[in-house]
């Protein structure tokens, strides 16, 4: 089985990213154009509907070690949220409370992370969490 | 695990100023320099690239993209290159020394008609002589 090495495989997820997915509720791309090594990412977030995070974005940063995707990627909330996964001081997702992440698999992307964080926020036990006002950052 | 027989030539004998070897752990992936072509202005340079055969090859070109910083029209600021044999012109016939040969051919004759770094193409096209300057000098600045 050809195993695709961390930089094609980020190349890969960079060109889907570039062409924009779905419907855009999620987005990511490189923070910075001329990061040959493509360590650090944006990534945002639109508010599901029928939730508190309705018409809110959301915008994280991500860190692709240089062993992703063998590990996880390193993820944090920019904009304030109140989520029982992210750590409240500093935005950062705590690993072992978000499954995409504890459970991490090499087939896993920064899609599927931003996806399952999205599909988190509407779940019945938190999107009716009180937020923090909208637009505040950590 | 055995190298594949096209794997075995290319590590023994690399054309000139080319040179390549397979990771360890990964035997279609390689580390590859390409050593800048004599009278081009990345003469003096080493350039280094990774390539990866693809599970699809050799039905599907390799994939490969520089590590090392180059000013160049046809390679963009992550070193991915615009070379028609890399896309709908690679045919199963070509092999990696055949792509790596074509990449070192490309350092000397760039073309800014067919371009992947807009800007660049642009400063080849409006004046060359300058945009080689700058060529050399990332040359000297990142390749050594």
């Amino acid at each position: 089985m050809a195993k695709v090495p961390r930089n094609f495989r980020l190349l890969e997820e960079l060109e889907k990213g570039e062409k924009g997915i779905g419907d855009g509720s999620i987005s990511y791309g490189l923070e910075d154009g001329d990061d040959i090594m493509m360590l650090k990412w944006n990534g945002t977030i639109i508010g599901p509907g029928h939730s508190v995070h309705e018409n809110r974005i959301y915008n994280l940063k991500i860190e692709c070690g240089h062993d992703y995707p063998d590990a996880p990627p390193e993820v944090s909330f920019l904009s304030r949220v109140n989520l029982p996964f992210v750590n409240a001081a500093n935005g950062k997702v705590e690993r072992h409370k978000l499954p995409v992440l504890a459970n991490w698999e090499r087939k896993s992307t920064l899609e599927t992370v931003l996806v399952d964080i999205r599909k988190e926020m509407a779940a019945p036990s938190n999107r009716k969490l009180p937020q923090p006002p909208e637009g505040s950052t950590y | 695990m055995a190298l594949p027989k096209e794997t075995q030539r290319l590590v023994a004998d690399p054309a000139p100023g080319i040179s390549a070897a397979p990771h360890d752990d990964n035997l279609r992936y390689f580390d590859v320099s390409i050593t800048g072509p004599d009278g081009s202005p990345f003469q003096g340079g080493v350039f280094r690239l990774e390539l990866y055969l693809p599970e699809e090859y050799p039905m599907s070109p390799p994939k490969v993209r520089f590590l090392t910083k180059i000013y160049h029209p046809n390679i963009d600021k992550l070193g991915r290159i615009c070379l028609d044999i890399l896309k709908d012109k690679w045919s199963p016939a070509l092999q990696i020394r055949t792509v790596l040969l074509s990449i070192q051919a490309l350092l000397s004759a760039p073309n800014p008609d067919d371009p992947l770094a807009t800007d660049v193409a642009k400063h080849y096209k409006e004046n060359e002589a300058a945009a080689k300057a700058v060529s050399r000098e990332w040359t000297e600045k990142y390749a050594q």
